[in-house]
């Protein structure tokens, strides 16, 4: 329970400022844009109220969307699934085993710190086919794998998780970031109690960084989330959503819509359930987090 | 407690409400801003000019699409705005240099609160429909009667940016789309310049052969592929108008003639005409396979001369072009994919209109001399009074300079035709036919229902 | 990572316990190796990059040299890509996001977890609902809104919407560590008779160093590369930042690419300086935030 009273006033001077700001700038943005879900608007000129009929065009006559949506959340699939433990266990290992971790955790950051544009050149470069010095082909065929060859970026059914396999690969170091800083919060005494009782090596990690860390784990899985839902530039400088939407994700098809057909109506309608979908994932992720908060504790 | 918390409640509910109203009367506001001068970039006046003019201080925000000063034609606005601004101390020219997708999406958002610049660009036609409907730009009609401008224009070029009588833009260019070839690897496999498409495809097949690849093509930005497959609509249509008659509803994209251009397309992708990995390619990285010298032939817009003709493969001459040619011996060679370049548009709202059209009437009439010296003057909307040649322009500059003056009219790219939505889904249609294989009368179909959903 | 030298801040315990598994310790200093190398090469390979040709750049081999090294990508960036003046744009903004989002979120923060009032849990959420909102769907209203309020083409017009997008993340991430904080800190404090600004301030604060770090860090990676927004709402060349320098090099017809490289190594640089130096402070500081908390 909280023990801080104070009046109301004090609240407001805390929380009034940022809430103020938030709201203007995030909310009543996102208001126009449940209104402007229900236009026909090309987003510059006249505009008509048609209800959700952008809606039900949306569901059931968009051979876009569903194939969209889909790949948006095979992104956020891999991303929590997949990339989140993979760098909870680097963390885990780099705290156990390195005493100096900054230049090691620092290094493991830097693709977040480069622009999209390097990230996407450099890896067009690796997946390019083997004639234009593509190195995964050419090293499949010095390998004598030549049937493992692929156009990775524009054969439709592989393009897509070329993409997320970049993806995952930027933002590792990130959730390495978060999660190492998560292990050095746990304190050290907790560690030295165990050991007295006995638990030591992956025994303490099994009963003390697990459970400690869950929170911070939490952090990182919403962050994945988050990000897996709005990645965009990438998929933009590497294939551009194509071959003929084949890497479009949701928030590709939210920019066509609204910029590139100009129908800004229909892509603001898609940003709205975008924001939904959010919603209900960030209730979701909450509640399943509490359980196991619950468990541990 | 309770209480406290409540009052804290009403507290915070009220401020939320009047922030709600401010925010709101914010965004309520707009439909009435439109008769006000919407510029507040234009009101920031930059201190740094220094002069003590007694006249007005004017900002005039030129929102252009020339960032790289690397490239003549920053160097060339630059040349011409710092002239200006000389001559008339008491005007900034303030520039606001963006890349084109970027530009374009910032337009876009300006229009939609009313809040366009100054001077802006924007594509013609169809794409600048929107603009029109609208009602954001000043008419032009006065101003390009003064100092002789309109004659300086092409003939026939103005109507592209033309609406309702009114001219709203001024174009920087007017290329036609040739086939770049390079005349070593020609020579290496054996090939001559094909005359027919069909010779084209057999061209392919022979430079395939020999391990060259034949043709090099951006698709990742989709519009290379379309332009191209528009090229051949316009050939197997034997004539211009396909998609005019579309819009006009007397025709259909089920027509034999879209269904042959299909085929035909997809006969030139099927004999291996294009690199590996072709929609991974943005436009750049399509080109340089040309400009390096990896691959014989290129499909592109005139524009591309200047680039071709310093690189790599173009060196001695060895690049040179052709026409397009006949399809199933259908259509006429000397029509030629237009492209009407990007233009000069200015607001009309605008809070110096009288001043800003006075400086885009200086602009464009300084603008080919200043092209010509910058040896960009291939491709540029307006006549020039020069000697290409004695100028040091390339063989093929001049080759295509004689091309343009075979011209027998033509047709616009797609997205330069069609409404937007239509003009995506076709772009993404055709895009597909670089990695799969499809019956024509199913990508006419797609055309169709798109362009009925669009209508 | 081979230094002989026990730093005693970072974890005796732990590093102790690890002594004499020689075997297992070769093969996760491999995998360190590994993924070092995967981190690491873009960075070498931009580098290489930025000194190449366009025709080079383009024609994508994966490790050559240059033929002749093209310095002036750099000369050209630096003119061309007005360096000092989009840097110190870059730096302003940032700063002062940064800061205002420390300062703003982490009131809220303190106020959520740590006040007895009844809608804590309701501003909560409205801050959640707001963290999965992409910017840029958010564009045209902005520009409505800022037009009306008259801050259109000034730094204002990127960081009050920088630091409202970056609120959400930042209260979600300060309030999870403020609600770990024991309660007997502010119950002895205020025995002693403390405000709640100066609880605030002197005792609270101070132990949210490790996350107010995740939140800078967040919030920089957020902001530095930020393109969109900035490109729509900034025209004046002299307050454009460093994303702007950037794709100052894409014109129409062509890409300068050997000048953007040029032009993110001398973006990155800075950054990655002022990282590194930085980096063991921010780790002495989680640090002294575990030992307290």
């Amino acid at each position: 329970m909280n023990v801080l009273k104070v009046s109301g006033w004090v609240i407001a001077a805390f929380v009034l400022p940022c809430l103020l700001l938030y709201v203007c700038l995030v909310f009543i943005p996102i208001l126009v844009s449940i209104y402007s879900g229900m236009l026909d608007w090309n987003g510059i000129g006249a505009s008509k109220f048609i209800g959700i009929a952008n809606y039900t065009k949306m569901f059931t006559n968009d051979s876009v969307f569903w194939p969209a949506l889909g790949r948006t959340f095979l992104l956020a699939g891999f991303s929590m699934l997949v990339q989140v433990p993979i760098a909870l266990f680097v963390a885990i290992l780099i705290s156990r085993y390195v005493r100096r971790p900054n230049f090691l955790v620092s290094s493991y950051f830097l693709p977040v710190i480069l622009s999209v544009v390097v990230i996407g050149q450099l890896w067009k470069t690796i997946y390019n086919p083997a004639s234009m010095g593509g190195m995964i082909n050419q090293i499949l065929i010095g390998l004598g794998l030549d049937s493992w060859t692929h156009s990775w970026l524009t054969e439709p059914k592989v393009a897509i998780f070329a993409v997320i396999l970049v993806s995952l690969w930027q933002y590792l170091g990130y959730h390495i970031l978060i999660q190492f800083t998560g292990i050095q919060n746990i304190p050290a005494d907790i560690y030295e109690a165990a050991k007295i009782d006995g638990a030591d090596g992956f025994k303490a990690d099994r009963y003390i960084t697990l459970p400690m860390i869950v929170p911070i784990f939490k952090i990182s899985v919403v962050l994945a989330f988050i990000g897996s839902l709005q990645s965009f530039d990438l998929i933009m400088v590497m294939t551009g959503g194509g071959p003929a939407h084949a890497t479009d994700v949701i928030s590709s098809h939210m920019y066509n819509m609204s910029f590139l057909s100009m129908k800004y109506g229909y892509g603001s309608a898609i940003a709205t359930f975008l924001v939904f979908v959010c919603m209900l994932a960030t209730v979701i992720i909450n509640f399943l987090f509490n359980r196991l908060d619950k468990r541990y504790s | 407690m309770t209480r406290r918390s409540r009052m804290l409640g009403s507290v915070m509910a009220g401020v939320l409400a009047l922030s709600l109203a401010a925010c709101g009367s914010g965004s309520s506001n707009t439909s009435d801003t439109t008769t006000k001068p919407a510029d507040n970039s234009s009101t920031t006046t930059t201190t740094d000019n220094g002069n003590s003019n007694s006249n007005e201080k004017i900002t005039i925000t030129f929102q252009n699409i020339y960032p790289d000063t690397t490239d003549p034609k920053n160097k060339m606005l630059h040349k011409i705005v710092d002239q200006y601004q000389k001559d008339h101390p008491n005007i900034t020219i303030e520039l606001d240099s963006l890349n084109t997708d970027q530009q374009k999406l910032k337009l876009k958002t300006q229009a939609a609160s009313k809040e366009v610049p100054d001077i802006t660009i924007v594509n013609p036609a169809a794409q600048m429909q929107p603009f029109i409907d609208a009602d954001l730009f000043a008419p032009l009609n006065d101003m390009i009667e003064q100092n002789g401008l309109k004659d300086t224009f092409q003939k026939g070029i103005l109507d592209y940016y033309t609406f309702n009588g009114n001219v709203y833009a001024l174009p920087d260019g007017n290329n036609i789309a040739v086939v770049y070839y390079n005349k070593s690897l020609f020579e290496k496999a054996g090939v001559k310049v094909p005359t027919t498409f069909e010779e084209m495809v057999d061209v392919v097949k022979q430079l395939k052969a020999k391990g060259i690849t034949p043709m090099a093509i951006g698709e990742k930005d989709s519009w290379t592929g379309s332009f191209l497959f528009m090229n051949v609509l316009l050939r197997t249509n034997g004539g211009p108008g396909f998609l005019k008659d579309v819009v006009d509803g007397k025709k259909k994209f089920e027509d034999p003639a879209f269904k042959e251009a299909v085929d035909a397309f997809e006969s030139l992708i099927q004999a291996g005409a294009f690199q590996d990995g072709v929609t991974s390619f943005d436009y750049n990285a399509g080109e340089n396979l040309f400009k390096t010298g990896k691959a014989a032939m290129y499909f592109m817009g005139s524009w591309a001369t200047g680039g071709i003709e310093t690189s790599e493969a173009g060196k001695d001459n060895n690049v040179g072009v052709f026409k397009f040619p006949t399809v199933n011996g259908k259509g006429n060679p000397d029509e030629f994919m237009l492209a009407p370049g990007s233009a000069f548009a200015v607001s009309k709202d605008s809070k110096h209109l009288k001043e800003t059209l006075d400086f885009l009437n200086y602009f464009m009439l300084n603008y080919p001399k200043e092209t010509f010296a910058a040896k960009g003057a291939v491709g540029i909307a307006q006549t020039v009074d020069g000697d290409f040649k004695a100028a040091g322009y390339s063989d093929m500059a001049m080759d295509v300079l004689n091309l343009f003056k075979e011209v027998k009219g033509g047709d616009l790219a797609f997205d330069n035709t069609m409404n937007p939505g239509t003009a995506q889904a076709h772009l993404s249609s055709i895009q597909n036919l670089f990695v799969a294989k499809k019956d024509a009368s199913e990508v006419a179909k797609e055309h169709q229902t798109a362009y009925e959903e669009n209508k | 990572m081979s230094q002989s030298v026990i730093t005693p801040a970072v974890k005796p315990v732990i590093a102790k316990r690890l002594r004499g598994y020689s075997i297992k310790k070769t093969i996760v200093f491999i995998l360190f190796g590994i993924l070092l190398v995967t981190q690491l090469y873009p960075l070498l390979w931009l580098l290489i990059y930025s000194l190449k040709t366009n025709e080079e750049i383009l024609s994508g081999s994966f490790f050559a040299f240059p033929a002749i090294w093209q310095w002036e990508n750099y000369t050209n960036a630096v003119a061309g890509g007005k360096y000092w003046s989009y840097l110190s744009n870059s730096l302003l903004v940032t700063s002062i996001t940064m800061v205002g989002v420390i300062f703003l979120s982490s009131l809220v923060a303190f106020a959520i977890t740590r006040f007895r009032w009844k809608y804590g849990q309701a501003v909560m959420l409205v801050f959640l609902l707001g963290m999965m909102i992409p910017m840029q769907g958010t564009l045209l209203p902005l520009m409505v809104i800022f037009k009306n309020v008259g801050i259109l083409n000034t730094h204002l017009s990127l960081i009050l919407p920088y630091i409202a997008f970056q609120t959400p993340i930042a209260v979600f991430i300060l309030s999870g560590f403020m609600k770990t904080i024991p309660h007997e800190i502010e119950e002895s404090a205020i025995m002693d008779g403390a405000g709640v600004f100066r609880i605030f301030r002197s005792m609270i604060l101070p132990v949210s160093i490790p996350p107010i770090m995740t939140v800078c860090i967040l919030t920089f990676i957020n902001i530095w590369n930020e393109y969109i927004l900035a490109a729509t709402f900034i025209s004046s060349e002299k307050l454009k930042t460093l994303p702007f320098g950037v794709y100052s090099f894409v014109s129409q017809y062509s890409v300068n690419y050997g000048a953007i490289g040029a032009f993110l190594v001398l973006g990155a640089l800075p950054v990655i300086v002022i990282y590194f130096l930085l980096a063991e402070k921010i780790t002495k500081g989680m640090v002294a935030g575990a030992v307290k908390g």
